[in-house]
């Protein structure tokens, strides 16, 4: 592909947290389409591989006006400043990195030695280790999907924001002599199958494509936004409480004016 | 049975008692062997680590010893560099035990890490922002430092001398050894300075993240800071624990009087460094990510405001003074007292920046999660200290260790 | 020797060189490289041409559209297709992890036969020959009746056979596995006098009313509700949900109204109270074409706000305000049936919930409740009976539907392990099992399992060795839903007919035969009248005939939707009015039991202080089909912890008198009818005195990955009876938490 003529593009979701039913539909979309494996026990979720996990939040009060919001998180794929998001810059064999053609953050299974300095980096829990070795009841690696390899092992995964998918796309693309690719040519497993259409996908870049209008919403917000980590996932919210979650608010640290300032005074 | 080993003119113990020795703690040894076999062919599964514990026990261990092999990189700087010749008595216990805390090191790394095998990858792939890369690189060229700075040491054991290669090997490396203690006196800076970058870089983790100058973390120098400070203390320690053990007086006070007074400043100068840097976090950096100071050591079982007040006033104001002072070094329990409590300081720090950097939720809506090891872990911690003491033993037993044992416990 | 510096650095560079020029290192180091890329023991899926399959899911009765992505023959991945009616482009949770179903280890792989309690294999022949020969030898003693059917479902071409060899046998046992869609039928029979399916035009409607439905929980056409729940969010639409538990459902409402346990049909009176006392109703509905209004006027007088704030717990004035907001809605409507929708329910809630849709008179309306004609494309001949038939379809049910107690009910599933257990010997001597778990799934399992082992020849036609293939005698497994044709009628709540076709994604993977073709084979083996009632060559042949002209739509794509209109209210109704009834005379004739009231649940509140609820999981399956590991991968440790299930209780019902309980910590939870060991989560979301306990745990079957983990409800509880159907009613039982003794 000619460089200089295709776009950056800045590949970002935004979810509509009062359309998640925390139906977890997300979750099993992206298990099945990337060969997330499965153990006999899951339930202790500090060692649960779930690319997307699904949050459940509450806003603190006691009986009847207890409420829930259901916060989908797949990677934030973390732009940080110039690419320089908290799990890339830490890894010491650059097996993980930020493209600047797609702004994905990319995982190289194979290069990734498994020492997990890029999970004490995320400060979202995005980053799995395999800690076991990942087995498949008989038969049942019949329905891996030969498109995303299986990892092995003692190494770190996360999403990768169906990245294979974007590759399809491409190629069919460069097949059909283009070298944009529409709105819906590539979408992720866990967008396309949210029922409650929470999940919209798309270039954060391109005016025309529904994530750039959305991310404009004055509900919306992103998840510790003042780490400067610079996530691409937006998420939308009608309730206070719940885009007060997202962040952890001081008195006083309220305008974002205030931190930016002092960012910039710290380098960043 | 070894005598023609041993040392001319020094006493020890038989050999039968050694053998029984080394058998105890080889016991201990090979409880550790098994469990980093373990761990190597059944994967980290074999831990309690998980994915809010990526970095455990292990890491903290491995921080901790670099620390404390601080000694050797800093009595040599002061030996080599800044001309206190009376260092010479105890460089060469300083270089052990440097030697024996790298190697652990590098063994818990490899240990650590999920694809062992792929650990080279580290260099052929190097990533120049990652702080953990400038650590690899320098951790293991300065190991390469203390590897040719104890094998003169080696070389020296009464048998290997007699060998004219040896000799002469021995004497050559003498010669350049000021090269070489130069050299490892910048890779330490430097290394150490990184592993303290390792937490102070990760602006994901507000309990870790420090501003700094370049690219450096306020924690790079903080680290390698109180390395210089610690190190020694350790040092003085194992020394004062080997004549207990040896019954036996090995380094004259004045020695170790100057290594504490050097280390006093410094733990002194570093302690006032830690306390501003402390402050400037507290105050600054961590509410404009979205932390209050007590959001750090409230609502869990273990992280409290203790943490802080043990680790700067009790191992580091109170040491530094008593260090400082005359009466301090000279008496020897409140020396002792001292160093002790350095050093639990000097380990408490690299506790807190591993494992309660990891401890802390940052999401709003995560929750504390503690972690206990697993005796895996706990065994192939201690296989180091165990590895480390035969070393001594045996280092102590056939090597010209202590070049003043002689005239300070004269044989009759 | 003497070793000059010269020498020795060329000594230790030479040898550093030397050793770097061989291969030997390279060498390893690349082979080490290559291994540790990937090791042989994980596997590498094979490559291979994309290409997919549409078909339907029928894991659950909501039917979605499904497009099966494959590897060649290798399936990979299931999503929802696109355009197909309700689930447009969507799969749910369970539909999606379809795969590990096909090619997982709980597969039954070939028919299998108990003997001494051991599992053998058996040929299909020999299998088909002995059932056949047990079902002539009963037949030629005149015991047609001792053979019984449980299926999943009434609708559809292989519960039709089932029924239809039942018939042509002689035995009037075929009962299907009850659900909510049982009580609205009923309540549709006995309020519009129709034989009909109630269908929520949800799609339009902009003020829903929901008494404890799970409408994002998976109840009705769960991929539509939750399309639907979206849309009401963007067009502005309100729900107001009514429940004990602050459910996914409660969460996304706008509105959560808390009522006591069991005191919804109390809060719809009191809602109809005000709404009649306010003259909030539809005049012209009710004027014109609704009867025993008067009736039901006086019925509700008895529930004014006060009382039933009262016995609801709801503020009178947040009665009032929700009646209004309710009535003045323009397109209201009320619906019920608890959680998924699995269990029916007390049918005078039913009843008085429907009442409040007459009220607002949003029957057969725009945005309202439909009365959906029954699928009716099986247009099979009346099958010739011979004299064994008539005779023993003549006697009366095992499980007392029809009977004079309930006239109206055509199955009561929940009543024959009762009826089993009560006599002597087993009045069924063959059972069938299709398209359903009632070993699991039925309330009261204990009961249900001793059922089956009192019966003495259990055939299950399950694909998967799940609890009910396991008390079975012989397996005769089906293929798996996605090797199989299947038609798919109407899914339960949607308000147009629909009918689409499953049919197979991938070649049967193991040596199991469709059911259809199983009934067709041993129809013609009983022979006489009963082959001739089954004259189709193979199932496949029965269901393209029975599909008609459908038939190439069907197999192109995959549905065919029907254009429907309800009809007016002038040809709706036809009871004997002719109109709405709001009092049937049938609850009429029910002694006390005029006045629609609470349905009483076992146990002595002194013994048991607390109440146990079950809730539904959109990520937990209950129904005939367990959870697949995915599935259960999903779970959040509050339901599921290691082998444990997770109750959830308000931190205030942890504190009491007796109990002190921290969350995470381990509790006794017992029922008048069982005691297992649970953990507790403390959740404020949850009612003070209610246990909230999840339902689709504890199988006893299936896989490692779902075998042992946790608790079943079912097992805890037993079923009531509605006095009007007898149909379970229960919707809770009493329990008491106590401290696990140290
Ligand atoms: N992995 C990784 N990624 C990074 C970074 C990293 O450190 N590591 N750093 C990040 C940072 S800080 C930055 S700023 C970005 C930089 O990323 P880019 O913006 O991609 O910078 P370059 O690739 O250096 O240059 C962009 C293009 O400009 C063309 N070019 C050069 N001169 C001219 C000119 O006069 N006119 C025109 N029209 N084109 C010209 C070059 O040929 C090249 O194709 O990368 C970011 N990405
Ligand atoms: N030859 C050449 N030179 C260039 C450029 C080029 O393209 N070619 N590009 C130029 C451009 S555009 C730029 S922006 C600069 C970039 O140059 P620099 O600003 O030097 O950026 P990096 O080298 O990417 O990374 C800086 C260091 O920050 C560390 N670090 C990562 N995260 C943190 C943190 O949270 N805190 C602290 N304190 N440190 C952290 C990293 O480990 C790394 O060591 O280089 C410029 N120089
Ligand atoms: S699939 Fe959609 S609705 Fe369901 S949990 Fe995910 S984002 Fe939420
Ligand atoms: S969310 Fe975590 S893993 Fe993903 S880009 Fe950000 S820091 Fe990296
Ligand atoms: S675990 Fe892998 S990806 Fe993460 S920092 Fe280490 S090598 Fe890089
Ligand atoms: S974008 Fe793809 S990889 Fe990421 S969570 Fe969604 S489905 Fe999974
Ligand atoms: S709702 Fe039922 S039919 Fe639809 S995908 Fe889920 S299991 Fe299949
Ligand atoms: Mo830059």
């Amino acid at each position: 592909m000619n460089k200089e003529h295709s776009k950056a593009k800045k590949y970002g979701m935004v979810i509509d947290l009062d359309k998640c039913t925390g139906c977890g539909a997300c979750m099993v979309a992206c298990m099945a389409e990337n060969n997330v494996p499965f153990k006999k026990d899951e339930t202790n979720k500090l060692d649960s591989i779930t690319w997307m996990r699904v949050y459940k939040l509450t806003n603190g009060k006691s009986f009847p006006n207890t409420e829930i919001c259901y916060l989908p998180r797949p990677c934030m794929h973390c732009e940080g400043q110039h690419g320089h998001s908290p799990c890339v810059s830490v890894c010491p064999a650059t097996a993980t990195d930020y493209s600047q053609e797609t702004g994905i953050v990319s995982q190289i299974y194979t290069r990734c030695f498994g020492c997990r300095y890029c999970m004490a980096a995320c400060p979202y829990h995005a980053r799995y280790f395999n800690w076991w070795d990942p087995v498949w009841p008989e038969g049942m690696e019949k329905s891996l999907n030969p498109k995303v390899s299986v990892r092995m092992r003692g190494i770190v995964e996360k999403c990768s924001f169906c990245f294979h998918r974007y590759q399809s796309a491409m190629e069919k693309a460069y097949y059909e002599e283009r070298k944009e690719l529409e709105e819906g040519e590539y979408q992720t497993a866990c967008t396309q199958a949210c029922p409650a259409d929470a999940i919209t996908f798309g270039d954060l870049n391109n005016p025309d494509h529904a994530v750039c209008q959305l991310k404009k919403s004055k509900n919306a917000f992103r998840l510790l936004e003042r780490l400067g980590t610079n996530p691409k996932v937006y998420y939308v919210s009608t309730r206070e409480w719940v885009r007060r979650s997202g962040d952890n608010y001081l008195r006083g640290y309220e305008k974002e004016g205030k931190v930016k300032k002092h960012r910039e005074l710290a380098g960043h | 049975m070894d005598s023609a080993l041993i040392p001319k003119g020094v006493r020890r113990c038989s050999f039968g008692q050694f053998i029984l020795f080394i058998a105890i703690v080889g016991a201990v040894l090979l409880w550790g062997v098994f469990a980093m076999l373990l761990c190597w062919l059944k994967g980290l599964n074999q831990t309690n680590m998980n994915d809010y514990y990526g970095f455990a026990l292990w890491i903290w261990a491995d921080l901790a010893v670099i620390a404390l092999g601080g000694g050797a990189f800093f009595s040599g700087f002061l030996k080599y560099i800044m001309g206190k010749d009376e260092l010479k008595n105890i460089i060469n216990y300083a270089v052990l035990i440097g030697f024996i805390c790298y190697s652990s090191a590098l063994l818990i790394l490899a240990i650590d890490i999920g694809q062992p095998l792929r650990g080279w990858f580290i260099f052929w792939h190097a990533n120049v922002h990652s702080m953990l890369t400038e650590v690899a690189f320098c951790l293991s060229c300065y190991f390469a430092v203390l590897t040719i700075e104890y094998i003169p040491l080696i070389l020296e054991n009464r048998q290997l001398d007699r060998v004219p290669f040896f000799h002469n090997l021995s004497h050559n490396m003498h010669e350049v050894m000021a090269v070489f203690a130069a050299t490892g006196a910048f890779l330490s800076f430097f290394h150490q300075g990184s592993l303290g970058g390792v937490a102070g870089v990760l602006f994901g983790r507000p309990f870790a993240y420090r501003e700094g100058i370049f690219i450096w973390p306020w924690t790079f120098f903080l680290f390698t800071w109180s390395a210089a400070a610690c190190g020694p203390c350790f040092t003085i320690f194992v020394t004062w624990l080997t004549e207990k053990i040896t019954r036996k007086k090995l380094v004259k006070d004045n020695v170790i009087e100057l290594l504490a007074k050097i280390s006093g400043w410094m733990l002194a100068t570093y302690t006032f460094a830690k306390i501003i840097d402390t402050w400037y976090w507290a105050a600054v950096t961590a509410p404009s990510a979205g932390f209050w100071l007590p959001d750090f050591y409230s609502g869990n079982a273990l992280y409290g405001p203790w943490i802080l007040f043990l680790e700067i006033i009790i191992c580091g104001v109170i040491p530094a003074f008593i260090l400082v002072t005359d009466t301090g070094r000279k008496n020897r329990t409140t020396l002792m007292t001292a160093v002790i409590l350095a050093v639990i300081g000097v380990c408490l720090n690299r506790w807190v920046m591993v494992l309660q950097v990891m401890a802390v939720p940052v999401m709003p809506f995560d929750k504390w999660v503690l972690y206990y090891p697993s005796w895996q872990e706990v065994a192939t911690t201690i296989l180091p200290v165990a590895y480390g003491v035969i070393l001594i033993a045996i280092s102590y037993r056939y090597l010209p260790i202590f070049p003043q044992e002689k005239e300070l416990n004269p044989a009759d | 020797m003497k070793i000059g510096r010269r020498s020795f650095l060329s000594f230790v560079i030479g040898g550093a060189a030397g050793t770097a020029l061989t291969p030997l290192p390279w060498k390893l180091t690349d082979d080490l490289s290559i291994w540790t890329q990937m090791w042989p023991w994980t596997p590498v899926p094979e490559d291979g041409e994309v290409s997919y399959t549409n078909s339907v899911c029928t894991l659950c009765p909501a039917g979605c559209g499904i497009s099966v992505r494959k590897i060649e023959d290798r399936a990979v991945k299931i999503e929802g297709a696109e355009g197909y009616p309700a689930s447009d482009g969507n799969a749910c949770i369970l539909g999606l992890s379809g795969l590990q179903l096909l090619y997982g280890p709980t597969r039954v792989r070939m028919p299998l036969k108990k003997e001494n309690g051991k599992w053998k294999e058996i040929s299909w022949d020999e299998a088909i020959s002995q059932v056949v020969n047990k079902l002539s030898d009963l037949r030629s003693n005149d015991e047609s009746p001792a053979v019984a059917c449980i299926s999943g479902s009434d609708y559809g071409t292989v519960p039709r056979l089932l029924r239809r060899f039942m018939t042509a046998y002689g035995s009037p046992n075929f009962m299907t596995v009850p659900s909510m869609q049982d009580s609205y039928a009923l309540t549709l029979k006995l309020m519009h006098g129709v034989s009909a399916l109630a269908g929520f035009d949800f799609e339009n409607s902009n003020f829903v009313l929901s008494f404890g439905s799970g409408l994002i929980e998976g109840w009705g056409s769960s991929v539509r509700m939750f399309k639907a729940k979206s849309l009401w969010k963007e067009k502005g639409g309100k729900l107001v949900q009514v429940e004990q538990r602050l459910s996914n459902t409660a969460a996304k409402a706008d509105q959560w109204v808390a009522v006591n346990p069991g005191t919804e049909a109390v809060l719809a009176l009191g809602l109809a109270n005000v709404i009649i006392t306010q003259s909030l109703y539809d005049k012209a509905f009710v004027e014109n074409h609704a009867s025993g209004f008067d009736a039901f006027k006086k019925i509700v007088t008895g529930f004014s706000p006060d009382k039933v704030a009262k016995i609801t717990g709801v503020e009178e004035s947040a009665i009032i305000s929700l009646a209004k907001a309710f009535a003045g809605a323009s397109e209201p409507v009320a619906v019920c049936g608890r959680g998924q929708g699995k269990t029916p329910g007390s049918l005078h809630e039913f009843m008085a919930v429907h009442a409040l849709n007459a009220l607002v008179g949003n029957i057969n309306k725009k945005g309202g409740v439909w009365a959906v004609p029954e699928p009716d494309y099986i247009k099979w001949p009346e099958p010739e009976l011979d004299e064994v038939a008539q005779k023993g379809l003549a006697t009366p049910r095992a499980d007392g539907a029809g009977s004079e107690k309930y006239p109206d009910t055509k199955s009561l599933l929940n009543q024959f392990p009762k009826a089993v257990c009560a006599a002597e010997e087993s009045p069924v001597k063959v059972l069938f099992v299709s398209g359903a778990n009632p070993c699991y799934t039925l309330p009261g399992t204990k009961a249900v399992k001793e059922a089956f082992d009192k019966i003495p020849f259990v055939i299950s036609f399950s694909s998967f060795m799940d609890e009910t293939a396991q008390a079975a005698d012989l397996i005769l497994p089906n293929h798996g839903h996605l090797e199989r044709y299947q038609d798919v009628p109407t899914p339960a709540a949607l308000q147009n007919p629909l009918t689409g076709l499953a049919k197979p994604v991938v070649e049967p993977l193991f040596n199991t035969r469709h059911t259809g073709d199983v009934v067709i084979a041993l129809a013609k083996g009983v022979g006489g009248s009963v082959a001739d009632a089954f004259a189709w060559d193979s199932y496949e042949a029965c269901l393209e005939e029975t599909m008609g002209d459908n038939w190439d739509t069907l197999l192109e794509k995959g549905f065919v939707a029907q254009a429907f209109e309800p009809p007016g209210w002038d040809s709706a109704f036809t009871t004997s009015s002719g109109k709405f009834e709001f009092i049937s005379q049938a609850c009429m004739a029910e002694s006390h039991q005029a006045a629609p009231g609470k349905i009483a649940i076992e146990g002595d509140n002194k013994k048991f202080p607390l109440i146990l609820m079950p809730y539904d999981s959109i990520r937990l399956a209950n129904g005939f089909i367990g959870n697949t590991p995915f599935l259960t991968k999903t779970l959040e440790d509050t339901i599921l912890k290691g082998q444990d299930t997770v109750v959830q209780i308000n931190p205030k019902t942890a504190k009491s008198r007796f109990i002190f309980l921290d969350d995470g910590d381990y509790a006794i939870l017992s029922t008048p009818k069982g005691r297992v060991k649970v953990r507790v989560n403390l959740f404020e979301g949850v009612m003070p005195g209610v246990v909230a306990i999840p339902r689709g745990l504890g199988h006893t079957a299936y896989d490692d990955y779902l075998a042992g983990k946790g608790s079943n409800f079912n097992e805890l509880i037993s079923p009531v009876d509605d006095p009007v159907s007898g149909l379970d009613a229960a919707w809770g039982i009493r329990a008491k938490l106590t401290n696990v003794p140290l």
